[in-house]
């Protein structure tokens, strides 16, 4: 009683879904990219292809109800879809993400740049390893990997708030200066948004780890502490 | 063992002369709820559930090994009357079977084998065994035709009433709906979920699906064995061994 055209079809499903992370983490990278080289080519190009993302998060949405609807499906394999349709939502977020960050790049390329924010490099640094660790567990299905991105999410937030606290400092200085000051504010207020952005990567790509442990283990982990949720550690 | 469990089964084996068709199942099945037995088929389910209420002893060269324990007492034990037996645990195969009577004269037929003879309280038994089938609505009015005039799927709501009408405590049902159409199958699977408010139900099925949605508690036997056993939806959504996610999953070779 193998099901082996429904398994070939999962398998489909998961190969779209891979093909949807890597466009979505390349998206990124080139995001970030950009914003560092302030390359507004670039830019302009990641966000004129977004829609083939959004392309295939209806494809992946078609294809899991279509085997929801008609296969039945039990145990990993219902997982398997369920995971895999959260996890394109998820990552059309992300892409959503590289866009939005790099609209703020073509922006601010058209000014001098703001003076350095120091952590910003481990903001940028923090949410390409999550973003990349939720892929890599997704493509291996391991779970341990995949509960390791929320490890990382404090130190996410943690510079992200040093990134806003520094460009806060940048806005109210030379207060004398009343142009050169609204001109700044602009700026900081973009990368502000722009570190808000890296800051939602990160969160989106734990999210996509707790739906990786969810397929692997079938426990969901969501709104747990790391180490209440795992009793071997 | 608690005193919700109507059913304990103890080391139980069950030879058909040599060949050994159930080896070492314990379980405990809950009163007032479904249980559901899956596995492919030759898994020995069928078997199984023939030994809750000794349809076995029919075959010869038969025999068994261990305990079952109905409300605490061994069903196997020297004193125990299988005819009483059968009274409190009741059966319905996969084939609708009525008897070649009046639709009346089914249901009525268990009573007046146990002695009832008051006509009132006859018709008063069959109309309630009828309504828990969820067939009185249907034929009503026309009690004294035969029951063979009756489509499968009411044919399948009779027996279940005919077995329902001596009162049993546990309805045993061996995959009662596979021969019948899907609207037939809904009817029988909505039964299922009323009729556990008043007895205990364990049913054998080749649907996954269908145990997936009628039972509260399922069991995977392969080859003999019991595998797995626990709550459907743990089962049906993270079962803890690979053997049971791979029959579940279709992944079996």
């Amino acid at each position: 009683m193998e099901r082996l055209h429904f398994h070939e079809e999962l398998e489909q499903l998961k190969l779209t879904v891979l093909n949807m992370a890597a466009l979505t983490q390349q998206a990124f990278e080139n995001a970030v990219k950009a914003y560092i080289n302030r390359d507004v080519d670039l830019a302009q190009k990641i966000i004129d292809g977004d829609q083939e993302v959004n392309k295939i998060e209806l494809q992946v949405d078609h294809q899991s109800l279509r085997l929801l609807a008609l296969e039945q499906p039990m145990a990993r394999d219902l997982r398997m879809i369920i995971g895999n349709m959260k996890i394109s939502n998820e990552l059309e977020r992300i892409a959503d993400q590289a866009v939005n960050i790099s609209e703020r790049t073509i922006f601010l390329s058209q000014y001098s740049p703001l003076d350095e924010i120091p952590a910003m490099d481990s903001l940028i640094e923090i949410s390409r390893q999550m973003l990349k660790k939720a892929v890599s567990s997704l493509r291996d299905m391991d779970a341990t990997t995949a509960k390791e991105v929320r490890n990382m999410d404090d130190q996410a937030d943690e510079s992200t708030l040093q990134v806003l606290k520094s460009l806060i400092e940048h806005m109210v200085a030379d207060a004398s200066a009343i142009d050169k000051r609204r001109l700044k504010t602009r700026r900081s207020i973009q990368t502000i948004i722009l570190s808000r952005c890296l800051e939602r990567v990160g969160d989106l790509s734990t999210n996509i780890g707790e739906h990786v442990a969810f397929m692997v283990e079938g426990i969901n982990i969501k709104h747990q502490k790391f180490k209440e949720e795992d009793p071997e550690s | 063992m608690t005193d919700s469990v109507k059913f304990a089964i103890k080391d139980l084996n069950f030879f058909y002369g040599d060949y050994k068709a159930l080896a070492d199942i314990d379980l405990d099945l809950e009163q007032r709820q479904v249980s559901a037995l899956i596995g492919p088929s030759g898994c020995g389910k069928s078997t199984f559930l023939r030994c809750l209420n000794r349809m076995n002893d029919l075959i010869p060269g038969s025999r068994v090994e261990g305990r079952i324990l109905l409300d605490q007492q061994d069903i196997y034990a020297p004193s125990v009357d299988v005819v009483s037996l059968r009274r409190r645990v009741g059966m319905v195969f996969q084939k609708p079977n009525p008897f070649p009577k009046t639709i009346f004269d089914n249901v009525a037929y268990g009573l007046r084998v146990n002695g009832l003879k008051n006509r009132n309280e006859l018709r008063r038994r069959v109309e309630w065994s009828l309504k828990q089938a969820a067939l009185w609505d249907e034929i009503k009015d026309r009690l004294q035709q035969s029951a063979l005039g009756l489509s499968g799927g009411q044919q399948q709501r009779l027996c279940i009433a005919r077995a329902l009408a001596v009162e049993p405590e546990v309805l045993l049902m061996d995959e009662p709906a596979s021969a019948l159409d899907p609207i037939a199958t809904q009817k029988i699977e909505d039964l299922i979920h009323d009729l556990k408010k008043n007895f205990t139900i364990i049913i054998v099925t080749h649907n996954m699906q269908q145990a997936a949605r009628v039972s509260d508690i399922t069991a995977f036997f392969y080859m003999g064995s019991l595998i797995e056993s626990g709550e459907t939806e743990t089962l049906f959504t993270r079962p803890k061994l690979k053997q049971t996610e791979d029959y579940i999953t279709g992944r079996f070779g």
